[in-house]
């Protein structure tokens, strides 16, 4: 029998058939993964609690024609303290949501991989820093290849006067560019996000109340624009 | 494909949840065989739950009358009001014979992962209901998921200034199972909300 190991970090779950589960993981070696848990619906399942949402585990898959099936699961880091509030266990939907949005099935995902690991270590670590998800957004659009331009402006690659922000030309432009569509940003934002962007997720610079609401306005306009699709859970008002 | 008739009883079941066009298609079979009455009583009893069955104005728990039966109870406390996801969850709890409360039923739990909010919940009715109804404590009976837990946290974050007591299932070993089958997550949380005897 076709059986594989591997380990992943758990995105999403919906029901399937009477008391089954398929669920996603992402993997760092195969991508997204589908697979089915049987029975995990069920109180008495061995292994429902490990495989709920934001947790991190080592599997034993069955490999299917069309599905795969888990037969063991051990958690390598469930990151408790994120399920037991509620600003933390939105910003983990926003981080899974958008990794889940941009890999792919059979395809290596690292670094996405890592990203979220390191994103939810740090949701589990202490309270949300505000700008936590700004900077995961930040350095998601990075791991896909669409970084804004934070430190050169998008269109002539100077380092001055970057005044101007525009989702099209993608990042930040100086006064003598004229993209249609530009708006003018707050001076010293462009080099806010670029701190965020270049931060370890588990150390981020103390925020600043006047730069962080309009920081995470910028980045997630310009990651909904890239990637052509909103982001849902940051519509949730809680 | 069957004959019109046939082929499309098999289209209607096979859309049922957890019918497959094969089940579909022993499905049609057995009411072409049974008696005529029979698959009449079946049709009618399809026709007539959609047609009588509504949701109580209360909790929005399945009723064929204005208000559910638990609701029009008087016996029943309105002071505790059980939370739950579905109707469905009414009859599990029920069951236990262990409480004597009101329920409220939300049509579902916040996911932040699908983008489902408080506002597509029937949240606001349930905060209705406090002043109306005198509610002291609310037992958020949502699933013990992700989304169950969310929607919990939510609640208590939402009517705890109201001077509501929010209290949560507990989770733990079910009963009659092997601790070494246990999940450290479940586990975990059953040492957490040990009981002293």
């Amino acid at each position: 029998m076709p059986l594989r190991n591997d380990q992943g970090i758990v995105l999403r779950g919906f029901p399937f058939g009477e008391a089954d589960r398929v669920v996603v993981l992402l993997s760092p070696n195969h991508g997204k993964v589908r697979a089915v848990a049987k029975g995990v619906r069920r109180t008495k399942s061995r292994f429902g609690g490990r495989l709920e949402p934001f947790t991190h585990v080592d599997l034993v898959l069955y490999e299917g024609r069309n599905l795969d099936t888990i037969t063991q699961v051990s958690v390598i880091e469930a990151y408790p303290a994120v399920r037991g509030d509620l600003d933390r266990v939105l910003a983990a939907g926003t981080m899974v949501e958008v990794i889940d949005a941009v890999t792919q099935e059979e395809e290596s995902s690292i670094r996405a991989f890592l990203l979220l690991r390191q994103g939810l270590a740090a949701l589990d670590a202490g309270p949300r820093h505000p700008d936590l998800v700004a900077a995961f957004l930040l350095k998601a659009a990075d791991v896909v290849g669409i970084a804004p331009a934070l430190e050169r402006c998008a269109g002539c690659g100077r380092r001055d006067g970057l005044t101007k922000f525009s989702l099209a030309a993608g990042g930040a432009l100086c006064e003598r560019d004229t993209a249609s569509g530009a708006v003018a940003l707050r001076p010293g934002l462009t080099t806010y996000l670029a701190r965020l962007a270049d931060s370890d997720l588990a150390d981020l610079p103390e925020h600043d109340g006047v730069f962080s609401g309009e920081a995470m306005g910028v980045t997630r306009r310009f990651i909904e624009y890239h990637l052509d699709r909103g982001i849902k859970s940051l519509a949730i008002d809680a | 494909m069957f004959e019109a008739p046939v082929q499309r009883l098999i289209d209607e079941l096979s859309r049922l949840p957890g019918i497959g066009q094969k089940s579909a298609q022993r499905l049609a079979f057995h009411v072409l065989h049974i008696e005529e009455e029979d698959a009449r009583r079946l049709a009618d009893a399809i026709t007539s739950m959609r047609e009588q069955v509504r949701l109580c104005a209360r909790c929005f728990n399945v009723t064929d009358t204005e208000q559910c039966s638990i609701c029009r109870d008087l016996r029943r406390d309105p002071a505790e009001v059980c939370v739950v996801e579905r109707a469905q969850d009414i009859v599990v709890i029920e069951r236990t014979q262990e409480f004597r409360g009101r329920y409220h039923v939300l049509g579902g739990a916040i996911s932040p992962i699908e983008g489902i909010g408080p506002e597509q919940l029937r949240i606001q009715e349930l905060v209705a209901r406090i002043d109306d109804e005198g509610i002291k404590e609310i037992i958020a009976a949502t699933n013990p998921t992700v989304e169950g837990d969310t929607t919990a946290l939510y609640l208590a974050r939402l009517l705890k200034p109201l001077g509501v007591k929010v209290t949560r299932l507990a989770s733990g070993l079910p009963v009659g199972g092997d601790l070494d089958y246990a999940d450290e997550i479940t586990l975990g949380r059953a040492l957490a909300g040990r009981l002293e005897l």
